[in-house]
């Protein structure tokens, strides 16, 4: 068995036996493929302990998407077709999947506060775990740093509008929760949220 | 001598010719059938689209300098215009104005960041999006009408039997003679005003969170009203009916609820904001 061969069978190379008889006499014989092998099992061993919390964040792959937009080596997807949906281009925007996550959650408190009038006070507390900065601010003032400088101070000021909407609907919910137009004008508020990190992806 | 304001005056014609040499116009056009689809996208500048005569397609575009290019692209009935920008483009540089001729049936997508948008007499379905466009919709029916904008301001004017949807986070919105099925206005903080009728078994949703919201309609609309402000005001000039079931307790000063006209062809008209004002306002014979 030579490198090649060797590196080829490395799927069926059982880690703890170290292979099979001719596995064995190519990686006593070579210390290119010894170490190769050594690097792996380390690497399985290592990866059989990691957690779900050792997952990066959804921060850390849009600093990576972003950085990988900017050096040009990813683009945009092409167009879409005329006249599309306002919300059928989360598909560009990897990083607003936790946008999406924070509306879907309050969608769905909303929708049980709906059917559950007596849950309303246990809901409103879940309600308040939806804080704005989730949405981070920072990466979309990034983006529209890189792509639309010239446009810095309207986004700033549309967000620091939109946040200001958010808590006074916060707060409004917080006072009454009862109160389903306090409810919706934060449900409003947070999507509007998401249209603006949506215009500042998607851009021509 | 040449004096000081002669040296200014050619320092000026010297700017002016440069720029003038610097741009340049473009044209193409295409052949399409009916239903044609025609897409422009461009980061910087104006786009305004109207009707043409025939089954062409004409784009007439002004580029501001070289550091912009247009591409073109036919694909069967769709048209594809985007403004290419080059290494070193800026907002001015990189500026392209077009206008565009098509046929009042197409379907038409036009995108901007900045610049003004403006389309008429269509009867296609008509998108338009650019964060610091401003909107100008007028003469387009039985179409959907879509904008999305953050600070512009959004016009639309005699749109008949359209399925409307605005967007929009601080700019003014103003809807005059606007009909259909659905007409839909989201804002964050943009006065939202409209003028109207209300047409006839439409939904009218007019919402914005601390801008306040001005409807004014004639005397004799048919509608099923309701209006409601969280910490704002509301006010009615028109006497209604009052309804006897709300989904929230109309509370004198923050919220109305009422029909008035004939409630067979009635639209449903729901007017909402968070802490700005609303206003229905009944429309002066002068109007």
């Amino acid at each position: 068995m030579n490198c090649v061969e060797l590196q080829e069978s490395l799927a069926e190379i059982e880690i703890d036996e170290g292979g099979n008889v001719e596995q064995k006499t190519h990686l006593r014989n070579c210390p290119h493929c010894s170490a190769l092998v050594d690097e792996l099992s380390r690497i399985v061993a290592a990866a059989s302990e990691l957690q779900a919390a050792d997952e990066p964040s959804p921060r850390v792959w849009n600093s990576i998407a972003i950085q990988l937009r900017q050096e040009g080596l990813i683009r945009p997807q092409p167009r879409r077709p005329v006249v599309p949906s306002f919300t059928a281009r989360w598909g560009q925007t990897r990083w607003l999947v936790p946008a999406a996550a924070v509306l879907l959650l309050l969608v769905g408190i909303y929708v049980r506060q709906e059917s559950l009038p007596n849950q309303l006070a246990k809901h409103a507390s879940a309600i308040q775990v939806a804080n704005p900065s989730g949405l981070d601010d920072e990466d979309l003032m990034q983006e529209v740093a890189a792509n639309a400088p010239a446009m810095q101070p309207e986004y700033a000021d549309n967000l620091r509008r939109v946040n200001e909407s958010i808590e006074d609907a916060q707060s409004a919910v917080n006072d009454d929760p009862n109160d389903p137009e306090a409810r919706r004008a934060l449900m409003d508020a947070y999507q509007q949220k998401s249209m603006l990190f949506e215009m500042a992806m998607d851009r021509p | 001598m040449v004096s000081r304001r002669t040296a200014k005056m050619v320092a000026i014609g010297v700017l002016v010719a440069g720029a003038l040499v610097a741009e340049s116009k473009k044209e193409f056009h295409f052949t399409v059938g009916p239903k044609a689809g025609v897409s422009v996208m461009n980061p910087y500048g104006s786009i305004s689209v109207r009707p043409s005569t025939n089954n062409m397609v004409v784009v007439n575009a002004v580029l501001h300098s070289d550091k912009v290019e247009v591409d073109n692209s036919q694909t069967g009935n769709r048209v594809d215009i985007q403004s290419h920008l080059l290494a070193g483009a800026d907002a001015e540089s990189g500026r392209v104005d077009y206008e565009v001729l098509v046929p009042s049936d197409a379907s038409v997508t036009l995108h901007s960041s900045t610049g003004s948008l403006h389309a008429e007499k269509l009867h296609g379905d008509v998108s338009l999006e650019g964060p610091g466009a401003t909107v100008d919709v007028r003469d387009v029916s039985d179409a959907h009408v879509h904008v999305k904008t953050m600070n512009g301001a959004v016009t639309l004017n005699n749109i008949q039997n359209g399925h409307v949807e605005v967007d929009s986070l601080s700019g003014e919105v103003t809807l005059t003679g606007v009909n259909g099925p659905l007409v839909q206005v989201v804002s964050t903080s943009g006065r939202i005003n409209y003028i109207g009728d209300f047409g006839n078994s439409g939904e009218y949703r007019l919402t914005s969170h601390s801008g306040d919201i001005e409807a004014t309609i004639p005397e004799w609309t048919s509608a099923d009203v309701v209006a409601h402000s969280v910490r704002g005001e509301v006010h009615d000039d028109i006497p209604l009916q009052p309804k006897t079931h709300t989904w929230f307790p109309v509370d004198k000063g923050r919220a109305f609820a009422g029909t008035m006209g004939r409630v067979a062809v009635s639209s449903t008209v729901v007017l909402r904001t968070f802490s700005g004002k609303i206003h229905l306002r009944k429309r002066s014979e002068k109007q």
